[in-house]
């Protein structure tokens, strides 16, 4: 029996977030940025979205006057990871 | 990456995860400028103080106090890579951490070596004035052993973890070259720990500069 993936996850930028994520302790707003090439106004939207779903710790600071946004997976996030990629694993065995 | 939110196969959901997971890792490259500092810093000491012995003229200052000097660049240098870190890796922190307890040990080891031959002196003296002959045992020639014990563990640490093998085998050349210093002149250990520093830490830092730059070009041109 396959299972659902999960809807928050099977979604191209914020997976490509979420693996950023899960390589690294903790990242700003712009190194992920740099990495998914995503407008800012995309990626804000993305990962509001995965804040939401209680996946990633969105942290704001000021450097040097300027705002700083980190963001930082949580246990609930690696938890949702890991049952998404084992769930893929399964379907590409199967299928 | 696109704007629309593409439905995704679930091949093309395991490519993107194993793509960004080795984008991630490609941006964690250290600046190596602090180990080029460093190799340089042990070196230059070590050979100056062999030129001092060898041709026998004496600076009017202890040329090791070059080291408690460096600290101030080392600290600018860190201040400064924090800040443009802009991913903090797991294996960071660790990293930091083990080489600031490095410094502290450094740090102490000069204070206790320094008590030690502080203490062993008098001894020394007393026994040449009394026998009139140097003293069987000078501790000063078993300083570099000390130091290179210290300086292999850090940097075999990292080569290991980091899998980057010039500071694994640099690592490895300390640790040889604090057996070999036990059995050879005050000359030698210098030259040797020279040696060491060159190759555990001013190469690989070298290594690690060249790396750091071809990284950030590529991530530049990949923003183009």
């Amino acid at each position: 029996m396959f299972k659902d993936l999960d809807p928050i996850l099977h979604s191209q930028l914020r997976l490509a977030v979420m693996s950023l994520l899960i390589s690294v302790k903790e990242a700003e707003f712009t190194f992920i940025r740099e990495k998914t090439n995503a407008t800012a106004g995309n990626l804000s939207v993305q990962i509001q979205k995965l804040k939401e779903a209680g996946y990633i710790d969105v942290t704001k600071q000021f450097r040097d006057n300027y705002p700083l946004t980190v963001c930082k997976i949580t246990k609930q996030g690696i938890k949702a990871f890991e049952e998404y990629v084992a769930n893929l694993q399964s379907y590409l065995g199967k299928g | 990456m696109t704007q629309t939110e593409k439905q995704l196969t679930e091949k093309e959901s395991l490519d993107l995860i194993a793509m960004m997971i080795n984008k991630a890792k490609d941006t964690c490259h250290d600046t190596g400028i602090a180990a080029i500092m460093w190799g340089a810093v042990i070196a230059i000491c070590s050979l100056v103080r062999l030129s001092e012995i060898h041709v026998g003229y004496k600076l009017p200052f202890d040329i090791y106090l070059l080291t408690f000097a460096a600290v101030i660049p080392q600290i600018y240098f860190s201040v400064k890579e924090k800040k443009e870190r802009k991913a903090k890796a797991y294996g960071d922190v660790f990293f930091d951490n083990m080489w600031m307890a490095f410094g502290i040990c450094i740090f102490l080891m000069i204070f206790i070596t320094g008590s030690i031959y502080s203490g062993l002196k008098p001894m020394t003296e007393e026994y040449q004035k009394l026998t009139g002959h140097s003293a069987p045992f000078h501790f000063y020639e078993f300083n570099s052993s000390f130091f290179l014990l210290l300086y292999g563990l850090p940097t075999f640490v990292t080569g290991v973890s980091m899998k980057f093998k010039p500071m694994l085998w640099g690592g490895l050349l300390c640790w040889v070259c604090c057996i070999v210093t036990i059995y050879t002149t005050v000359k030698i250990d210098l030259i040797l720990t020279a040696l060491s520093s060159i190759f555990a830490w001013f190469i690989p830092g070298l290594i690690m500069e060249k790396d750091y730059r071809k990284a950030k070009k590529g991530l530049a041109a990949a923003n183009v």
